[in-house]
């Protein structure tokens, strides 16, 4: 009989697929919105709809995988087990998930009680996992860097989600505040604070585990996070206090920390020592590429004149970074993560008696590979529908449906793969079914 | 190399995962009463320990110098 694995202490498998199979669904409903507003969308970053499109993907979709990532990633690397998972992980979900559909439609329709509402719904949302989190964290000694940059990311987070909040307020009317300024710092705290230090918190892992390739080098793991946390917090103390010159500098600085990282990871990558390249690598490859694209894309802006003044360069440098960047790297991870739990708790479920089947064969090869062309095809229509709005802004939005809602069948796919095996289990050892 | 008294070696640092833990499970398996099991691998395994504190068996952990984890594993005296 094979050895029984534990997973009393891991999240049970519905905390974290909820995540995971709502994040597509706002996707779908960014499209829908391009569909829907066409080329003006993309009239200049500030428009309600490209707003709106900005956090239906952030908060919708990139917020929603990285949590619920995160809730399956504390216990595995660091060790930390989360009290209450399912719990936690309900509250969240709802709090997030109405949070990210009233924020759309508050910039959609300019209502003071939608920002609100939305501020207080993420607000809690977020509050609540940083604090669940946290505690979980709080008895981990920091002693590699993806223990250190996961304790960063959650502070790069909390100023993120609290500006956010701050910014809402202003928009429902409330306060009046520096709104473009505060935007700035929000956004890069967002971007690199909380996504890109989470992201290389994960990849110290992830990209050797998975990739087959060398460990990151310790002058880069060991500094990254906290440089780049000191970095922002001086850029947006410089920012505050008008010191624009060192304010200018400061943000590079912290661009330039992501571009090495991307470059790192890209060089890394090239070590790698798997025979055949799959799926997350290709969609590792190509955010890595894009974040160099959108990091470079913005350096050049604040250095070249006449550059900065241009309508398509924040476009362009947006879409680069959230749907290069960031979309194609969660949906490379979602293609590991949403398998590996589906093989484990089957395992667990056999109770050593039924082996459980392949990882591999969760979501068909064929099925992942289509998807993933789905998205790159989508990637290059909305770089098209950032230069060239009406052109592209439609066929990008028709190919974002598409690339979301294959998605989506992908993920649904595994769960019935997953329904499919338990039953078979089920039949073959009848006390399988009560224990989950 | 390797720490003396150890009857079996896996070395899982080249494996993708969950083949280091399926291996480690089915090496378990044919494990004898007094025998130990030294797994190589390139960083903690926290979800192992926990499936080995539940079927009855004990570890010990160390960390070489070029980063390899070594997981010496025994079943737990009765």
């Amino acid at each position: 009989m094979q050895a029984l694995l534990s997973f009393e202490q891991a999240p049970p498998l519905a905390a974290p697929l909820r995540f995971f199979l709502t994040a597509p669904l706002f996707a779908i409903l960014a499209a829908l919105l391009l569909l829907w507003t066409g080329p003006e969308l993309f009239a200049s970053r500030w428009t309600p709809a490209a707003l709106a499109l900005t956090h239906l993907i952030t908060v919708g979709f990139m917020l929603q995988v990285m949590l619920g990532a995160m809730l399956q990633i504390l216990p595995v690397v660091a060790g930390a087990n989360l009290t209450r998972p399912l719990a936690v992980a309900t509250l969240v979900h709802v709090a997030i998930a109405l949070g990210a559909l009233l924020l759309a439609a508050a910039f959609l329709s300019y209502q003071p009680l939608a920002f609100t509402l939305a501020a207080a719904l993420v607000g809690s949302g977020v509050g609540l996992f940083v604090v669940a989190a946290g505690r979980s964290l709080f008895g981990v000694p920091s002693s590699d860097p993806t223990i250190r940059g996961l304790k960063t990311a959650l502070v790069g987070l909390s100023v993120t989600v609290c500006l956010g909040m701050l910014l809402a307020t202003a928009l429902g009317g409330s306060i009046t505040l520096p709104l473009l300024q505060l935007t700035a710092i929000h956004l890069g705290w967002g971007l690199i604070g909380w996504s890109s230090v989470l992201l290389a918190a994960v990849a110290y892992v992830v990209v050797p585990m998975f990739q087959m390739t060398p460990a990151y080098p310790e002058w880069f793991a060991g500094r990254f996070s906290w440089a780049v946390l000191t970095l922002l917090s001086a850029w947006s103390a410089a920012d505050a206090l008008a010191w624009t010159r060192s304010a200018i500098w400061l943000a590079a600085a912290a661009v330039l920390a992501v571009a090495v990282f991307a470059a790192l990871t890209l060089q890394l990558q090239r070590r790698s020592r798997r025979a055949r390249v799959d799926a997350t690598q290709r969609y590792w490859s190509v955010a890595m590429l894009c974040t160099l694209a959108a990091c470079t894309l913005w350096l050049a802006a604040g250095s070249l004149p006449g550059f900065a003044e241009r309508r398509e360069w924040p476009l362009v440098c947006g879409v680069l970074a959230l749907f290069g960047g960031l979309m194609s790297v969660t949906i490379g991870m979602l293609y590991k993560i949403v398998p590996f739990l589906v093989w484990s708790h089957l395992q667990n479920l056999g109770g050593g008696r039924v082996i459980a089947p392949n990882m591999n064969k969760v979501i068909a090869a064929g099925r992942i590979n289509g998807q993933m062309y789905a998205h790159f095809v989508a990637l290059a229509l909305l770089l098209g529908a950032a230069l060239w709005p009406p052109w592209f802004a439609r066929p990008a939005g028709l190919a974002l449906l598409t690339a979301n809602a294959w998605l989506l069948y992908n993920l649904l796919g595994a769960m019935s793969f997953y329904r499919r095996h338990r039953l078979a289990i089920e039949a073959t050892m009848p006390n399988a079914a009560s224990s989950r | 190399m390797t720490r003396p008294g150890a009857d079996v070696v896996l070395d899982a640092r080249d494996m993708e995962p969950p083949e280091p833990m399926v291996r480690t499970m089915e090496a378990l398996d044919s494990l004898g009463p007094s025998e130990t099991l030294l797994v190589l691998l390139p960083r903690e395994p926290y979800p192992l320990y926990r499936a080995l504190a539940v079927n009855g068996f004990a570890w010990q952990t160390e960390r070489r110098p070029d980063g390899t984890v070594e997981v010496l594993i025994r079943h737990q005296a009765q």
